[in-house]
C-alpha cells in the first residue's frame, strides 16, 4: 500500500508539472491517466455469495411510525427482487431502511451476513445504491464525477470503464459537459452510470426507469438481467411492468399488507393499477 | 460487473482531485468577481458620500447641535437606558444560543451535498472526508468569539491591560469551543433535539428583553431596574468572559473543559453516520441559499432545522363568483398569497421582532448612536421585506405556478407586490413607533417611514426575482474552489433598492430632523422603486406580451 501511495504522490507531482506545461485544460485528462497508472496487482471482485440481503420482520417508517406492513425477505446472489405497489405505499422507505439510510422502526437487516452499517468499508465496497438525488459538483464534468467513483473504488482502467458506460448510457458526447447543463433524463442516466463504473455485488435502484426513454429502459433492463444472471444481487423499486418482467426473478407487493409474487403476477398487478404506463 | 481492482486512493487524493479538476477550467481570479460589482460599489460609495454631505448640511440648517453626526446620540436627554452590563450579558446569551442552534443544525461537522453524494459511498477511510470539515468549521465560532468578546471586554474595563484582554478573549474562545464540542457530540450521537429548540427560543426572546426593560424603566420612575438588579447576569456561563475582564481567573476552566471535549469529539469523528452528514449538508445548502436571499424566515427555518411550514389550517376564500374572469383570477392570487402568509404566524412574528431590533439597540447605554441605529434599521428593514417574499421566491423558482392563471406577467407581478407592500407599510409605524417611544426620531420621521413602506415591498420583489449565478459562464478561481460569475452581483440585487428607498429616512434620522422637502423626495423614490421592483423583463423572443411569452388566454365573462 505504501509503495502504491508513493507512486500516486510522485504521479501527482508529475501531473502538476504536466499541467504547467500543457495548461489547465489538460488537468482532468492527466488525472484520468494518473488514476489509471497508479495501480497495483488487481483484486478480483468477490465471488457471488449466498444470502446477500436478509430482512427480518423489518418495519420501515419515520419517527417511530411504520408506513407499510412488516417486511421479511432474503435476496441471494443471481437474484433480482422487485418491490412494487402504489405511490406512497412505502417502497422507497423500505429500500432506504434496508441500506441503512433510514433507521428501522423495528426488525433488522443483514447484508452479506453483517448488520447494515454504511460506515464500514465492506458495505461501501460491495453495495451500489442509486436514489433520485440530484446533487452534483457544479464545476465538475460528467466524466470527472464518474472518475471520482471509479478511481475511488480502485478500478484499474478508469478511462476505458467510463468511456464504455458513457457509450452504454448514450452520454459519450456529453462527457465534458457539466451535469446542470444536461436534461433531467440525461442526469438520470449519469447517476445510473455511476453505479456501473465500480464493482458491486449488490445493486439497489429506486425506480431506475424514471425519466428514461423507452429504448434506454429496454437496454438497461436487458443489461441488468444479464448481470443478475452473472451473479449480481439486485434490489429495485419499479412501476414499469415490462421492466419488471425483464429484470426481476421475484417480487414483493408493498402495501398495508405484504404479498410475495412472481414477476409475472407483479407485472400484471402494476399494469392493472397503471394502464397508461409506457 | 467484473472489473480489475487495484489499490484504492485515499480520501485526501479524492479531495484534491475534486478541488483541482474544478479549478482547472476557471478563467480569472477573485478580482474578476470584484470587478463585476465595481460599478455597484462605486455607486453605493457615491450615494453614501452624498448622503453624508447632505446630513452635515441638514444638521447645520436645522441647528440640531454642533457635534459631529458620527458622535451624535439619537436618544433624548434624560432617557433611562439599559445598563451596558445587562446589554452585554443579554447579547452574549443570545449569540451563544444562536451559535449552538446554528451549529447543531448545520453540522457542526459540515460537508456539501455533492460531497456527501459522491464521496461518502467510496470505500476509503471516511476520516479523510470528515476531519477537514470539522477543523475548518472551528474557525467560525473562534472568529465569532474574538469579534464579540474583545470589544465587550474593552467596554467593560475602565483601564484594560493587554494581558487581561487576552485572558478574556481566551475565555470567550473556550466558551465558543465548548459550544462547538457540544454540538459535535450531539451530531455524533444523534441527540440533543430539545437543546436545539431551547436555544432557538432564547435567540428569539432574549433581545426583546432589552427594549422591554428600557420601556419599563422610562415609566417606572423610582422602581426602574438598576445595575444592582441585573448584576446576577454576569454569572451566567455565557458572561464568564466578562468576569475574566473584571479580574476573575476561575472562569478559564472553560478552556480546559472545551479542549477535553474537542479531543473526545476528534477521536469519535468516524462515528458520525452518513445520514447525519447528509442532513447537515442539506441544512447547510438551505442556509446558504437563504443567506443569499437574505430571508430571515428561510434563514431562521434553515438554521433552526424546521422542516415544515407549520400546521396552521387558515383558509381564505379562493374561489370567487362575482366579477370578470380577470378580476376573479386576481382575487384568487391575492387570496392565495395572503393565505400563505397567514399560515406561517412565525414569519409574521419574526417580522415583528425585526421591527423591535433597532429599538433594542437604541435602548442600550452608549449605543444610542444615530449611525448605529440607522445601520440596524437598514438591515432589519431589508430582512423584514425579504422575509415576506417567500411566495414571490417560490414563483421565481417555479414559474409554471404563475402560469396557471390566465393573467399577463405584469399583473401577476403586481399581485406579488400586494402583500409585502401592505405589511411593510404597517411594519414602518411599529418600528418607528417603538423608537419614538424611546425618544428617537419624531412623528414626522414616522410619517416619512410610512411613505417608504410600499417601496420596501418593491425591494422584496427585486430580491425575489433576482437572476441566479450562471455556471455556464467561465467560473472564477477562489481559495475555496470555483465560484460562478455573477455570484456577488446577485447578492447585491435587492439590498440596493432597500438602501435607495430608505435613504431619505436614514438621512433624516442621522441629521436629527425632517425637512419638508424630504416628503416629496420620499414619495418619488417610493414610486420609482415600485416601477423598478414590479418591472418584468420580457424574454427576447417574446416582446408581444403575455405571461413568459405565452399570449394571455382570452378573457371570458
Amino acid at each position: 500500500m505504501d509503495i502504491c501511495r508513493g507512486r500516486v504522490l510522485s504521479l501527482e507531482l508529475q501531473v502538476e508539472a504536466e499541467c504547467f506545461r500543457e495548461g489547465p485544460k489538460q488537468v482532468s485528462r492527466l488525472y484520468f491517466q494518473v488514476m489509471s497508472k497508479a495501480t497495483s496487482p488487481s483484486r478480483k471482485s468477490a465471488p457471488p455469495r449466498q444470502d446477500v440481503v436478509r430482512a427480518e420482520k423489518l418495519q420501515a417508517g419515520y419517527g417511530g411510525q411504520g408506513v407499510c406492513g412488516v417486511v421479511s425477505f432474503s435476496l441471494h446472489a443471481a437474484q433480482a427482487l422487485a418491490l412494487v405497489g402504489p405511490n406512497g405505499a412505502g417502497k422507497s422507505t423500505v429500500v432506504k431502511t434496508v441500506v441503512g439510510q433510514l433507521e428501522a422502526v423495528s426488525g433488522s437487516t443483514l447484508i452479506n451476513g453483517a448488520k447494515v452499517d454504511d460506515r464500514t468499508l465492506d458495505f461501501r465496497r460491495e453495495v451500489a445504491v442509486v436514489f433520485d438525488d440530484d446533487a452534483f459538483f457544479p464545476a465538475l464534468t460528467v466524466e470527472e464525477h464518474l472518475a471520482i467513483v471509479s478511481a475511488g473504488h480502485g478500478v484499474e482502467d478508469v478511462e476505458e470503464t467510463i468511456a464504455a458506460e458513457l457509450e452504454f448510457f448514450g452520454l459519450s458526447a456529453l462527457g465534458k459537459s457539466r451535469p446542470y447543463n444536461l436534461s433531467s433524463g440525461q442526469r438520470r442516466r449519469m447517476l445510473l452510470a455511476s453505479a456501473f463504473v465500480r464493482p458491486r455485488s449488490l445493486l439497489v435502484l429506486d425506480e431506475p426507469e424514471q425519466r428514461l426513454d423507452t429504448a434506454m429502459r429496454h437496454r438497461l433492463a436487458t443489461r441488468l438481467r444479464a448481470e443478475v444472471d452473472a451473479g449480481l444481487a439486485l434490489l429495485l423499486v419499479t412501476h414499469d411492468p415490462d421492466f419488471l418482467a425483464t429484470v426481476a426473478t421475484k417480487a414483493l407487493f408493498i402495501a398495508d399488507t405484504i404479498h410475495t409474487m412472481t414477476p409475472t403476477q407483479a407485472a400484471t398487478a402494476i399494469a392493472s393499477e397503471n394502464p397508461h404506463a409506457d | 460487473m467484473s472489473m480489475k481492482i487495484s489499490e484504492r486512493f485515499s480520501a485526501k487524493d479524492i479531495r484534491q482531485y475534486t478541488f483541482r479538476a474544478g479549478l482547472s477550467r476557471t478563467e480569472g481570479g477573485l478580482m474578476e468577481l470584484v470587478s463585476e460589482v465595481y460599478t455597484s460599489i462605486l455607486g453605493a460609495l457615491t450615494l453614501l458620500t452624498m448622503a453624508g454631505a447632505l446630513i452635515v448640511a441638514l444638521r447645520h440648517s436645522l441647528g440640531v447641535g454642533d457635534e459631529s453626526a458620527l458622535l451624535a446620540s439619537a436618544i433624548s436627554p434624560g432617557f433611562h437606558s439599559v445598563t451596558l452590563l445587562q446589554a452585554s450579558a443579554t447579547v452574549l446569551l443570545t449569540l451563544a444560543a444562536a451559535l449552538l442552534s446554528v451549529e447543531m443544525t448545520m453540522g457542526p461537522v459540515a460537508m456539501t451535498l455533492p460531497q456527501t453524494a459522491w464521496w461518502l459511498g467510496l470505500p476509503v477511510r471516511r476520516r479523510g472526508f470528515i476531519q477537514p470539515g470539522f477543523l475548518k468549521s472551528l474557525i467560525w465560532p473562534s472568529a465569532a468569539a474574538l469579534a464579540v468578546v474583545l470589544p465587550m471586554a474593552l467596554g467593560m474595563e475602565v483601564n484594560p491591560t493587554p494581558g487581561r484582554l487576552a485572558l478574556s478573549v481566551l475565555c470567550g474562545l473556550g466558551l465558543a469551543w465548548l459550544l462547538y464540542g457540544i454540538a459535535s457530540w450531539c451530531q455524533i450521537t444523534d441527540s440533543g433535539a430539545w437543546l436545539k429548540k431551547t436555544m432557538g427560543a432564547i435567540t428569539l426572546i432574549a433581545p426583546l428583553t432589552l427594549v422591554a426593560t428600557a420601556l419599563f424603566n422610562n415609566v417606572a420612575g423610582g422602581g426602574a431596574i438598576t445595575a444592582a438588579n441585573t448584576a446576577w447576569m454576569e454569572y451566567l456561563p455565557t458572561s464568564w468572559p466578562l468576569l475574566v475582564a473584571d479580574g476573575a481567573t476561575w472562569p478559564l476552566l472553560l478552556v480546559a473543559l472545551a479542549l477535553g471535549l474537542l479531543v473526545l469529539v476528534f477521536l469519535n469523528l468516524e462515528r458520525i453516520s452518513t445520514g447525519q452528514l447528509k442532513s447537515s449538508a442539506a441544512a447547510g445548502a438551505y442556509a446558504a441559499s437563504s443567506l443569499l436571499s437574505m430571508d430571515a424566515t428561510e434563514l431562521s427555518r434553515s438554521l433552526g432545522g424546521e422542516t415544515s411550514a407549520g400546521t396552521s389550517r387558515i383558509r381564505l376564500p379562493l374561489i370567487f363568483k362575482r366579477g370578470t374572469a380577470f378580476s376573479r383570477s386576481v382575487k384568487t392570487l391575492i387570496s392565495t398569497h395572503a393565505t400563505m402568509a397567514l399560515r406561517s404566524p412565525a414569519t409574521l412574528l419574526r417580522v415583528l421582532v425585526l421591527a423591535a431590533i433597532p429599538a433594542s439597540l437604541a435602548s442600550v447605554e452608549f449605543l444610542g448612536n444615530a449611525i448605529l441605529i440607522a445601520v440596524a434599521l437598514y438591515l432589519c428593514a431589508h430582512f423584514a421585506a425579504t422575509t415576506l417574499g417567500a411566495t414571490a421566491r417560490f414563483s421565481a423558482g417555479n414559474p409554471a405556478v404563475d402560469m396557471l392563471m390566465p393573467l399577463p406577467a405584469k399583473t401577476v407581478r403586481l399581485v406579488h407586490y400586494a402583500v409585502p407592500a401592505a405589511v411593510m407599510t404597517l411594519w414602518a409605524p411599529v418600528c418607528f413607533g417603538l423608537l419614538l417611544a424611546l425618544g428617537v426620531g419624531s412623528p414626522s420621521l414616522l410619517v416619512l417611514a410610512v411613505l417608504a413602506g410600499p417601496g420596501l415591498g418593491a425591494a422584496t420583489l427585486r430580491a425575489a426575482f433576482r437572476p441566479t449565478p450562471d455556471w455556464n459562464m467561465p467560473a472564477v478561481a477562489s481559495p475555496t474552489g470555483p465560484i460562478p460569475m455573477g455570484a456577488i452581483k446577485a447578492f447585491l440585487i435587492g439590498p440596493d433598492l432597500t438602501l435607495i428607498v430608505l435613504l431619505p429616512v436614514l438621512i433624516a434620522l442621522i441629521a436629527g430632523g425632517v425637512p419638508a422637502i424630504a416628503f416629496p423626495i420620499q414619495l418619488t423614490l417610493t414610486f420609482l422603486a415600485y416601477k423598478w421592483g414590479t418591472h418584468v423583463r420580457k424574454p427576447k423572443s417574446a416582446k408581444d406580451g403575455g405571461l413568459f411569452g405565452i399570449p394571455a388566454a382570452p378573457v371570458q365573462k
